[in-house]
């Protein structure tokens, strides 16, 4: 059993492989991980998170300073903003961890945008190099949280809302906290709530094309994706063709999870 | 009386020590400044200006080098003249004409009060070929590219004394190194005094430091010599003759991937697009602004960077 472990900023995400079958995924609130590690953990050979301490090499577990090897041991590699302080065999950055998952279901895939909660990753595999965006929320999921907030409505409705547009209203600016005084501005003027919602996701998209070199195709990845007005916005403005995986949340525990089969094949 | 003579970019320091004065690249004590600059574009050179201006570091003259590297020190090195400070502006020519060359190596020559000591110049070209050996101690994977680093970087002054630095040079630890990937650091070096053990706690062996190693290609034994020489200081001219040179060494080096350091509100980071289209390689481009530590957003983009190269094929 191979076990991919994602725990970014907002979210924790789990993905077991048996014998490089897909037999469980879950999603839970960053500050639940420790649920995810009993999920669909059906060999039973680690409890909790609190017993199994840190994995620091392949078969052998770290509690309290003392290291030994434990028979039959899952092989966990981490992921994420927490990759290095939750229970792992090993761990890698989600730009290793997105490239090798994405793969998996694209293999040809070109350019890789990862949106997360807290930054947002462009990696293009063509030439193995990547950019960060972490200075400002704009164009990070955290922008999108403001916009929720001050609606007070749940994120997730983003989308759906987003589709009762009759119009967009115009947001320039792609700061957070500025892009918020402009909402007010456009509802002021008579926009609705939905016409404003569609504006942010237009400005957040503009915001993610300027990160993104040239190029045909684009897999779009992270829980921020599946608000499919970011999704539609960033067609429209990009001009690429948008690819989303399977499941575009998980696929950063699936690289993960890939990255243990390459340490120990087979299981 | 020797003088201590402030040096805000490559000048060559031979002319300095040949004028019987010392001088001291202000640059040195800015990544383990405490300051926090009362109103700066780039840290590196409001770090110096207020250094100076503070009192905390002590030079009897500046010398600021105003063209051809360093656009932002033209301001600052006038407000360490408007208060007090003798301060001399150097400009290399775009063009490379080495009679501008030599001129303004006249000019500073004569602010310095003239050469006195022309052995100097033999003296520090040894040191530099030294310095040659050293630097190519780490492509073969026998010496820590920090120590290395640590060392060229300090071709710019010579500590203050070539004698002593020369003992420096020496007690280099020569060791085996072991890595992941071989990288080379283009662009100014980075603000962060951290930055090459980091990149080593990552696999990544730095084999190439871009501006340290102008430090110790350029030289010259008399004037003339020198004027032939720094005329092509790299950073001073167009960039086409920059990547001429960084690829020459890409290749010779053997590496894998190359880090473009930037510095936040320095022109030079204009030039990351021209590198990441003339260059044949994996291109990470960073970005530092006040001295710290290395952040974690810097080790998470060598982190990844390292592992790219390693696991992606």
């Amino acid at each position: 059993m191979i076990t991919g472990l994602d725990v970014g900023s907002t979210t924790a995400k789990i993905i077991r492989l048996d014998s490089g079958k897909l037999t469980a995924s879950k999603v839970v609130p960053s500050h639940r991980w420790k649920e995810l590690l009993e999920y669909g953990n059906t060999r039973n050979t680690i409890a909790t998170a609190e017993a199994i301490g840190t994995v620091e090499t392949p078969g052998t577990i770290q509690t309290t300073g003392t290291t030994q090897t434990m028979r039959n041991a899952q092989t966990i590699v981490s992921t994420g903003y927490f990759r290095k302080t939750v229970p792992h065999t090993a761990a890698i950055t989600e730009i290793t961890a997105a490239s090798l998952g994405v793969r998996y279901y694209i293999p040809d895939a070109q350019v890789i945008v990862d949106v997360g909660g807290q930054d947002t990753k462009v990696i293009d595999l063509r030439n193995n190099t990547f950019l960060i965006n972490d200075k400002c929320s704009a164009g990070t999921g955290a922008f999108l949280e403001l916009a929720a907030h001050y609606f007070d409505i749940p994120v997730e409705s983003l989308g759906k809302l987003h589709t009762r547009a009759k119009r967009t209203a115009r947001i320039n600016n792609t700061c957070g906290v500025f892009a918020i005084s402009e909402m007010i501005s456009q509802l002021v003027g008579g926009y609705t709530m939905e016409e404003v919602i569609c504006g942010i996701h237009q400005a957040f998209a503009r915001r993610i094309a300027q990160m993104i070199p040239p190029v045909e195709t684009v897999v779009l990845i992270g829980g921020t994706v599946l608000n499919t007005g970011i999704v539609e916005s960033f067609e429209s403005i990009h001009g690429s063709t948008v690819v989303l995986p399977p499941s575009p949340q998980t696929v950063n525990a699936l690289g993960a999870a890939l990255y243990g089969e390459k340490l120990r094949p087979g299981q | 009386m020797t003088d201590t003579v402030g040096i805000t970019a490559l000048i060559p320091p031979e002319l300095v020590y040949a004028c019987r004065h010392s001088p001291i690249d202000v640059n040195n004590i800015v990544p383990t400044s405490s300051i926090n600059p009362r109103s700066k574009l780039c840290a590196w050179t409001a770090v110096w200006r207020d250094e100076i201006m503070e009192g905390q570091l002590d030079i009897d003259s500046l010398v600021v080098v105003a063209g051809g590297d360093c656009h932002n020190a033209l301001v600052d090195g006038q407000k360490v003249a408007l208060s007090g400070i003798p301060t001399h502006y150097f400009f290399y020519p775009f063009d490379r004409d080495p009679d501008y060359m030599a001129s303004q190596l006249e000019g500073l020559a004569g602010f310095l009060g003239g050469i006195k000591d022309k052995e100097m110049f033999s003296n520090i070209s040894g040191l530099k070929e030294k310095g040659l050996a050293l630097d190519q101690l780490r492509v073969d994977d026998r010496a820590r590219a920090s120590d290395v680093f640590s060392a060229l970087i300090s071709f710019g002054d010579m500590q203050g004394d070539p004698a002593a630095f020369e003992e420096v040079l020496d007690s280099i630890p020569r060791t085996d190194v072991e890595y992941s990937s071989r990288v080379a650091l283009i662009g100014v070096p980075p603000i962060y005094p951290d930055f090459h053990e980091v990149a080593e706690s990552f696999g990544l062996h730095v084999v190439y430091d871009e501006l340290p190693y102008e430090f110790v290609r350029l030289c010259g034994k008399d004037l003339q010599g020198l004027a032939g020489s720094y005329r092509n200081y790299s950073f001073s001219g167009p960039v086409t003759g920059r990547i001429d040179i960084i690829r020459q060494e890409l290749d010779r080096r053997r590496v894998d991937g190359v880090i473009h350091y930037t510095q936040f509100a320095c022109h030079h980071t204009l030039e990351d697009e021209i590198f990441r289209a003339h260059l044949d390689y994996p291109v990470l481009t960073v970005q530092g602004d006040l001295p710290r530590p290395s952040s974690e957003q810097l080790k998470l983009r060598l982190e990844a960077f390292s592992e790219m190269m390693e696991v992606m094929p």
